[in-house]
């Protein structure tokens, strides 16, 4: 198991992070012209571009919701983005939940009664995947939907950790998800601290948890800093493209 | 991406075509700026990510050892498969892009299937036994107008920075066995100097234009995809959409795709030439 740390190698894990070291992020805002939001997120070597369309008319106008809109959401990961090739299949039980995931969890943080009758589109596409895949998409819609536009509550980060010989690893990649231990997945509204997602597969002991999502709250806490500045640097070049000086 | 034109505009853009000056200020034979970036997904053998205008694309080969084909035993094998993604447009979303994914599959599939032109005798490792798959997997990330050619140029680009591992044969006859290298910089190039690219010229009113905009296209009646190859030759040739084209506009048509596709070639060369000083690897 020399996947994760261990003390032959000072503690370090097998790309060198510390236990609770982050993985490199790097986001842009932006990056598609055609849709009304776009973002991509970079941490480590996963990459997911979201786009976001609306506020619209809803397309299916039984599913029309008088109060408030409707969030529609899609997750798609590209052929060539794990190492081994995957053959794209249209309505894989596995994507179609975790579209379902991030149409739940942003339907907790977009202010959705703003816009009665009408229906947001997000969709995601994974072009690179290594490990956290779900979390990055979240971090990435939450870009997108600023982005567009579209007033949130606040911001939603996710992380994902596992505990390994007592110690908490936060965002894990493809080798530490594929060994087996409990895979711990948290999205954050950082501000109020609320838990808008939970996942845990596999097993993890009761002792374990208090621990774990303090730690993972802390890493969300983390990416928000994060993709803040990167929000406050995007308003302030788009804004001077109007000659305005944005107070962030 | 649906796109809708008074009838004044759709005479406009068409006299513009038809006059060599379009409503960018191009003329009929001018590509808008080409962005390319190669080996930008590290998962994959060979990659490449095209912009031009507003449709981008990203292109990543991944290789693999299969069994060879019984009709053809000496070569390799190229699958090209098209994806356009939900975050290009809405109408992508689940069967929502069947349509067009098919469409850009066979195109492509077509340009690049001629065995004579391209070089797979490169990918066979064990004659009649084992060869070389290159899957190459094109995903429309915005889908603005010339997705064939933009498909192609990253295509190309991709194929150049491929690396495949070496493999190492031994034994004799039916105990013939092969080891791929594990060192990933024991790894060897293809030659990607005989390999096409498509040139789709659309038919404008009387005329003719390439690297359509969205607004062109839609003014359009029926398109020629010209598979172009370095040296000058027309590898492949197919008429698409509706609309009839007249025989010596045909000609015509050809003609410019050829020239176009040798200038796309050369300046193509000379950037992956230069991006090859940059590399280490």
């Amino acid at each position: 198991k020399a996947v994760v740390s261990t003390q032959s190698t000072g503690g370090l894990r097998c790309d060198g992070r510390r236990p609770q070291e982050m993985r490199k992020l790097k986001c842009e805002l932006g990056v598609s012209e055609g849709a009304d939001g776009s973002a991509i997120v970079e941490q480590g070597y996963t990459k997911v571009l979201v786009s976001v369309f609306g506020p619209h008319e809803c397309a299916n106008r039984t599913a029309r919701n008088h109060e408030r809109a409707i969030i529609s959401c899609s997750y798609n990961f590209a052929s060539f983005g794990a190492a081994v090739r995957k053959k794209k299949m249209t309505a894989d039980k596995k994507t179609t939940e975790v579209g379902v995931m991030i149409q739940n969890t942003f339907e907790a943080a977009v202010m959705l009664e703003k816009f009665p009758k009408s229906q947001i589109d997000i969709y995601v596409q994974v072009l690179q995947g290594d490990g956290g895949e779900r979390c990055v998409a979240i971090n990435a819609t939450t870009l997108a939907l600023i982005n567009a536009g579209i007033p949130l509550k606040d911001y939603v980060c996710a992380c994902a950790a596992t505990v390994f010989q007592d110690s908490v690893l936060l965002d894990i990649n493809n080798l530490e998800e594929s060994y087996r231990g409990p895979l711990f997945m948290l999205a954050v509204m950082p501000q109020t601290e609320s838990i808008v997602q939970l996942q845990l597969d596999h097993r993890l002991h009761n002792d374990h948890l208090d621990k774990v999502v303090r730690e993972t709250i802390q890493g969300c806490r983390d990416i928000k800093v994060l993709l803040d500045r990167q929000v406050k640097e995007w308003t302030v070049e788009a804004a001077a493209a109007y000659e305005i000086k944005p107070r962030v | 991406m649906a796109t809708r034109l008074s009838i004044n505009e759709i005479r406009y853009i068409i006299d513009g075509v038809e006059q060599d000056f379009r409503t960018d200020g191009r003329a009929a034979e001018d590509y808008r700026h080409v962005e390319l970036e190669s080996r930008v997904l590290p998962n994959t053998n060979g990659s490449a990510r095209c912009k031009l205008g507003k449709t981008e694309v990203l292109v990543g080969i991944k290789a693999e050892v299969v069994d060879v084909d019984v009709h053809a035993p000496h070569i390799g094998k190229l699958v090209i498969t098209a994806d356009c993604s939900a975050v290009a447009s809405p109408k992508f979303v689940g069967k929502g892009s069947e349509a067009l994914e098919n469409d850009l599959t066979n195109i492509l599939s077509f340009i690049y299937h001629s065995t004579e032109t391209l070089p797979l005798k490169e990918l066979c490792i064990l004659p009649g036994k084992s060869c070389w798959q290159l899957n190459v997997d094109v995903l429309f990330v915005q889908c603005g107008g010339n997705l064939f050619d933009v498909a192609s140029i990253a295509l190309k680009a991709a194929l150049h920075n491929t690396t495949l591992p070496k493999v190492r044969v031994s034994g004799e006859g039916i105990e013939m066995e092969m080891e791929v290298a594990d060192d990933p910089y024991h790894v060897w190039k293809l030659d990607v100097s005989n390999w096409p690219i498509c040139i789709t010229l659309y038919q404008i009113g009387c005329s003719f234009a390439v690297d359509p905009s969205e607004e062109e296209v839609a003014c359009s009646e029926g398109y020629v995809h010209v598979g172009v190859l370095p040296s000058g030759d027309v590898s492949s040739m197919e008429k698409s959409g509706a609309g009839n084209i007249d025989p010596t506009v045909l000609l015509e048509m050809v003609e410019v795709g050829v020239r176009v596709g040798e200038d796309i070639h050369n300046q193509l060369d000379k950037q992956l030439e230069a991006e090859k000083s940059l590399a280490k690897l």
